[in-house]
């Protein structure tokens, strides 16, 4: 099997048929690219790879962070409150915080912020036995409300930060943001396929009974997984910051859609048990190409959302593993 | 300020909540109730105290309110017009009509009943940005004192005008648009069309809409400078919000300060970006003076300070003026309003009258 294929929960026995499943949102991907470059003359260069690749990275890390949970059947709303109470976390330390040391300490301002949030969700959710959908959207607020306070609904600018430079530096004529995103997919991929608790998570998912009596840790195994997703909106918070220069309560709007759909367009089910970090990249690099290409072909802006719900709905249909599903909700 | 009950606590414990928090904020920063018995309670109704637009205006008045000694309330609707028409008939209640109130109705149809309500009981009233069309002040005199708007087309037009000032008319140029259906986009992009029009040389390459977010702005601004490349000369955004994303964008390739960007709002970023010159224009509303002569106007109709009947049309319904920095007046402005709390002459009624609301 293929790493991407490898993520999947293969059933035995016709093993000659999920390598295509499983590589559909890259062959999506690939067909994208290809269209594009034939149409749009500009899409197929170094400068604008470059772009869609600086437009990724806040996108993958959130989207990766989701992924976790959503791996192991459950869901997270919380994303654009941790990302907001993260981003004005990171823009306030930084402002009060003078030199070099104000980046470091914002970002880690942000990374602690995120964490404890997610955890707290882990906590409540295994701990009151609530839905996970309920948990994070009560999440979602918190994290809004305790940002808008903080900044009394206003935006702090970080012009000048040091923070800023995992935006303007460049190596290998991509920003250092994208170098960090890239670094975040690989160890969360390490942690998905080659740690005890990666396989618990898939588990999880597949089946959270029988992960109970196989003697997962089902509970501890949970708060992790939504710690570790806090821990990454608290990365898109600062990548977000430093890419725009402020943090404000807005930063994070619109960004669960994004990090679910992308998700969900990768090839990660919501059911739980299949897909995985891999995928979720793969369905972040579809949704970005897809909106530079439709600015690039003058798509007017009326149509681009619907275009955006019709390519999930394709890359859901094509990916979808429909044999062992009696019912569908 | 005055913490106010509602009629009925026991099923709008929310509003209770809120009402308390911004009580309590009101005490910590005055640190004295005002009471005054024959005074009548100034009201301002407003969306709600978590954005800066409106969290100044608050702050307006509040200072309105502690120059001339009077209780103050602020009401927030939260975006539910049901609650921004009870709250206010239920301070009429409480005041038995011994109130003037300033309101942003959450939505226009709103503007009538809390007219209608306030007249009825007696109180003086001043709407600002929402109302129905036939909803005329001087149909409810002398209680219905002004209503105040500001103008979209205008302020559009004049950002896009500072823009092809400054590529020396002729280019290309993008625009970013706020959510399609939103009135202030549709009135912003009207102005930027109609100032296209005037300026023949002048190309629009694309309008796309970024739903005034930065990080939508940033990635379209980075898609078209693959489109257009050099062909962009300057940026039109609707809001400060996305030019900062335009901006961060062209940052991104280092760009930033070689094409000029408008945007519109005045916030604090923003501001600074035109300070650095690296944006060209921003245009400022000034919500404290929105918080504070919005009760100013119909105090002083209330007092006899003036008859709002023998008031002509252009001072009952009329555009206040903004302002719009630029590279000219920006530092001035950061002085004046974002480095230290605005001073305003509350006496000075129609100081910022520039004339009447278009009928349509």
């Amino acid at each position: 099997m293929t790493a991407a294929a490898g993520e999947s929960a293969a059933p035995p026995g016709r093993l000659a048929r999920v390598p295509w499943r499983a590589m559909a949102p890259l062959l999506v991907l690939a067909g994208l690219c290809l269209v594009l470059g034939l149409v749009a003359p500009n899409f197929a260069t170094t400068g604008n790879f470059g772009r869609i690749a600086t437009s990724a990275a806040v996108p993958a890390v959130l989207t990766i962070g989701a992924t976790l949970v959503i791996l192991m059947g459950g869901i997270d709303l919380s994303i654009e409150g941790a990302m907001a109470v993260a981003a004005v976390a990171a823009a306030l330390v930084v402002v009060a915080v003078p030199g070099p040391w104000g980046a470091v300490a914002g970002a880690a301002a942000a990374l602690a912020t995120g964490a404890a949030l997610g955890a707290t969700s882990g906590l409540l959710h295994v701990g009151l036995r609530a839905p996970s959908f309920m948990i994070t959207l009560g999440m979602w607020f918190i994290g809004l409300g305790l940002a808008i306070w903080l900044v009394g609904g206003g935006t702090v600018s970080v012009r000048d930060s040091e923070l800023r430079s995992l935006a303007l530096v460049r190596i290998g004529g991509l920003p250092l943001s994208v170098w960090v995103a890239l670094g975040a997919v690989l160890l969360a991929w390490v942690v998905q396929s080659r740690t005890r608790f990666g396989r618990a998570l898939y588990a999880i998912g597949g089946g959270e009974d029988l992960a109970v009596q196989s003697g997962v840790p089902v509970g501890r195994v949970k708060i992790m997984a939504f710690a570790l997703a806090g821990l990454c909106y608290g990365l898109g918070a600062v990548l977000a910051v430093a890419q725009l220069g402020q943090g404000n309560a807005e930063i994070g709007e619109g960004r669960l859609f994004a990090a679910v759909s992308a998700a969900v367009v990768g090839g990660t089910s919501l059911l739980g048990g299949h897909g995985g970090v891999l995928h979720s990249l793969v369905g972040v690099i579809i949704v970005v190409v897809l909106s530079n290409g439709m600015i690039l072909l003058g798509v007017p802006p009326y149509l681009q959302q619907a275009v955006q719900g019709l390519l999930i709905i394709i890359a859901v249909a094509v990916s979808l593993d429909r044999r062992g599903q009696g019912l569908v909700k | 300020m005055t913490i106010w009950q509602p009629a009925r606590p026991g099923l709008l414990r929310r509003r209770t909540l809120l009402q308390g928090m911004a009580g309590f904020a009101a005490l910590a920063a005055t640190g004295r109730p005002a009471r005054a018995q024959d005074m009548p309670t100034l009201v301002n109704s407003i969306r709600s105290l978590s954005n800066p637009y409106h969290a100044t205006w608050n702050q307006g008045g509040e200072a309105f309110a502690a120059a001339i000694g009077a209780p103050y309330v602020t009401l927030v609707t939260e975006g539910d017009s049901e609650k921004g028409i009870a709250d206010i008939r239920a301070i009429l209640q409480s005041t038995g009509g011994n109130a003037v109130i300033n309101v942003d109705p959450n939505d226009a149809p709103d503007a009538r009943p809390i007219v209608e309500a306030a007249v009825a009981a007696g109180a003086h009233v001043l709407t600002q940005w929402n109302k129905p069309a036939d909803l005329h002040p001087w149909d409810f005199n002398p209680n219905y004192v002004a209503h105040v708007s500001f103008d979209g087309v205008e302020y559009g037009g004049r950002t896009a005008q500072v823009l092809i000032d400054a590529i020396g008319g002729a280019g290309g140029i993008v625009a970013l648009g706020g959510i399609l259906s939103n009135t202030a986009a549709i009135d912003r992009r009207t102005g930027l069309d109609a100032t296209l029009a005037a300026n023949p040389n002048v190309q629009l390459l694309d309008f796309q809409v970024a739903d005034w977010q930065s990080g939508k702005a940033f990635d379209t601004t980075s898609a078209w400078l693959t489109r257009f490349g050099p062909d962009i000369k300057a940026i039109w955004a609707a809001n400060d919000d996305m030019a900062i994303g335009a901006l961060e964008a062209l940052r991104a390739e280092g760009l930033q300060g070689q094409i000029p960007i408008t945007g519109i709002d005045g916030i604090q970023t923003a501001v600074e970006a035109v300070r650095a010159g690296e944006m060209a224009a921003t245009v400022f509303w000034d919500p404290f003076w929105q918080g504070a002569m919005g009760l100013s106007i119909p105090y002083h109709a209330r007092t006899g300070t003036f008859d709002p009947a023998a008031e002509p049309p252009e001072h009952r319904e009329f555009y206040g003026a903004a302002t719009v920095v630029t590279s000219e007046n920006a530092e001035a402005f950061y002085n004046e309003h974002i480095a230290a709390t605005p001073e305003m002459d509350f006496e000075d009624l129609w100081g910022r009258v520039s004339g009447q609301i278009r009928q349509s």
